[in-house]
């Protein structure tokens, strides 16, 4: 008598992984993150990609010496030539990002401003600083000067301070986003199946019959319907992983920056999908529970979905800061918490403070369904 | 013993979808069922039988009104009680994805029949019901009458004290409906509680030592089927029954 909390787990499971469609939600949802998170990849890759591409048809009015054509080869710069008033005609159609003219030595560069242009202006002046530089070695080297000599007179380094990779970072709280997305999608089909699913095939009704206390009956369908979201969040988040150790070696945008979390942020990363996996699965129980039939309560549960990702999306948008008071606040807390996670910061007392609110949560809503299935309402509410 | 005393039961309907009236589905049973006994819970569709069973086997808590087994109540000592109820209704369905032997253990370790007891019980309860050919196959793979059967099984794992049988013929063919006719009259003859409740007159008349006729929520007569069929004057249940309601139905 004392295993009937494990009699009814063990049910619930053996239920659970034989429905082909708790296994479909379960494991096939994890299998589209990686995808996702590859194609996020290529994509950003390809805009990059594209701007060096796309604004480098330049209109020179002038005939250009071989030396400045070499030069515009070495940048990648298509030449079109042609009079001004033929580049203006040309630049108005879109058809070149802007025109150079050139009046003695005075060399223009004709744009009206746009953003458009700005990447073509950026890459002309520093057409015009090489072309500038190679004159002026042309004429030192006639008047016998080293321009070794002029030109270090100074040296000038960069020292770039390593920084945290911006596309690293967008598609790992992009992965979260998913994965929480993929855990409340598959927590909402068992949910549905345990109670409602449950009632609707009047077995419910014989569940009822046995010795067994409404609090491990409730207990055993949260913990199945737990350990099913649990799976999937890290499935998820090990294919994620591995999409990311993937997309390391695949995109140049990645390039000299580690995108992959540490040790430490896997093992906290984890702790914030179990957490929510605890949560949501309470909170589709409670209100699955309360539905008539399987239909209603998938219904009732369809706006979860979006509940669980506009926070999170929120987030990300507005740049949040995770305080003591927003790491209480349910939804919001674990995305906060996971990116600053995946950001290698862990903030211990903001971690304990997501946990014990969501310890508390569950509590609540188990304090109701316990509630629930002590009166008739569960099992006669048609 | 069972004893019933006073039950009630109190529902909510909506008459609009504003206006929502109060009505008992069952308002004051009293009886007794001793060891040994087949009683009999007859009335038509709508008459508050399902009611009273389920509060009986605590599925539903009464509005007022006990139920007490051989002196425990529900209140104190539920999970003893249900430890020695068997229920079996025309709504209590199984699980369709274990197989009649996943589903007779897991009954049984719910119920506390001890591990080392379980296969044996089960290979008994096979043979006593001829389950042999199907004990491993998936419930959803049985007919109506081998589910009927696992069903039963079900019930008899534990070797329960008291069984509360709700319409448990309805719906079945002839042959099914004799397994759990047999079934009840050998358990009968084993000393054990039968509540049995029906709306086959003839069916009862056969089997039940007493008879408790419900309409409406109220008990309109009770005792041995010929204490009743001699109230009313009549010579089977049927007419009973309908003597007592002058003879119009109150199914609704």
């Amino acid at each position: 008598m004392r295993n009937n909390l494990w009699n009814i787990l063990k049910k619930e499971l053996r239920e659970l992984f034989r429905d082909k469609k708790s296994l479909a939600m379960m494991l096939i949802i994890p299998i589209f993150i990686p995808l996702i998170m590859i194609g996020m990849s290529a994509l950003f890759e390809m805009q990059t990609n594209r701007d060096i591409e796309e604004y480098n048809k330049i209109g020179f009015a002038y005939e250009l010496s071989e030396e400045e054509k070499e030069i515009a080869k070495q940048m990648n710069i298509e030449i079109v030539n042609g009079s001004e008033e033929d580049l203006r005609q040309k630049y108005d159609n879109a058809e070149i990002d802007l025109y150079i003219t050139k009046d003695g030595n005075k060399y223009i560069i004709n744009s009206d401003g746009s953003d458009n242009s700005s990447y073509a202006k950026n890459m002309m002046e520093s057409y015009f600083n090489t072309y500038k530089q190679y004159l002026q070695g042309e004429y030192l080297a006639e008047n016998n000067i080293d321009s070794n000599q002029v030109f270090n007179i100074i040296t000038v380094e960069e020292n770039v301070f390593e920084q945290e990779n911006f596309f690293g970072n967008y598609i790992k709280n992009y992965a979260f986003l998913f994965i929480i997305m993929a855990i409340t999608v598959s927590a909402t089909y068992p949910a549905t199946d345990t109670t409602a699913g449950e009632k609707e095939r009047g077995t419910l009704e014989t569940l009822l019959t046995f010795p067994i206390k409404s609090k491990d009956i409730i207990v055993g369908k949260f913990l199945a319907v737990s350990i099913s979201s649990i799976v999937t969040g890290i499935i998820s988040f090990i294919l994620a992983i591995v999409a990311l150790l993937l997309a390391q070696n695949m995109f140049s945008i990645y390039e000299g920056t580690d995108i992959m979390f540490s040790a430490s942020s896997m093992i906290f990363g984890i702790v914030v999908i179990i957490a929510y996996s605890f949560f949501i699965s309470g909170l589709c129980i409670s209100i699955a529970s309360t539905s008539k039939t399987f239909k209603e309560a998938q219904s009732a549960l369809t706006p979860l979905t979006f509940i669980s990702f506009f926070p999170s999306f929120i987030v990300f948008m507005v740049g949040l800061q995770t305080t003591p008071i927003l790491s209480i606040i349910p939804f919001l807390n674990f995305t906060m918490i996971f990116t600053d996670i995946a950001a290698g910061n862990i903030n211990l007392l903001n971690i304990a403070l997501m946990a014990i609110s969501t310890i508390i949560y569950i509590t609540l809503i188990f304090t109701y369904i316990i509630k629930q299935y002590k009166t008739e309402k569960v099992l006669f509410s048609k | 013993m069972i004893k019933v005393e006073n039950l009630k039961k109190k529902f909510v309907k909506y008459k609009n979808k504003k206006e929502k009236e109060e009505f008992y589905a069952d308002n004051g049973i009293t009886f007794e069922a001793k060891e040994g006994e087949i009683i009999g819970i007859l009335g038509p569709n709508g008459a508050g039988k399902t009611t009273l069973l389920r509060m009986i086997a605590g599925i539903l808590e009464p509005t007022e009104g006990t139920v007490s087994f051989d002196g425990l109540n529900y209140k104190e000592n539920e999970i003893e009680i249900k430890q020695n109820i068997a229920y079996l209704s025309g709504n209590t369905k199984l699980y369709d994805t274990l197989s009649t032997y996943e589903l007779l253990k897991m009954c049984a370790d719910i119920y506390g029949v001890p591990s080392e007891k379980i296969d044996k019980r089960i290979q008994e309860l096979s043979k006593i019901l001829n389950m042999d050919s199907f004990l491993y196959n998936k419930i959803s793979n049985l007919s109506t009458g081998q589910t009927q059967r696992v069903n039963i099984a079900r019930c008899l794992v534990h070797d329960p004290k008291y069984y509360i049988l709700d319409e448990a013929t309805t719906g079945l063919d002839i042959i099914s409906s004799q397994i759990i006719l047999d079934f009840i009259k050998q358990e009968k003859q084993r000393g054990k509680v039968i509540l049995y409740s029906t709306h086959y007159m003839e069916e009862a008349e056969n089997i039940c030592d007493k008879v408790i006729m419900i309409n409406k929520g109220i008990v309109i007569n009770s005792g041995t089927p010929q204490k009743i069929k001699q109230d009313t004057n009549t010579t089977n249940l049927r007419d009973s029954f309908f003597a007592m309601i002058g003879g119009v139905s109150n199914e609704e």
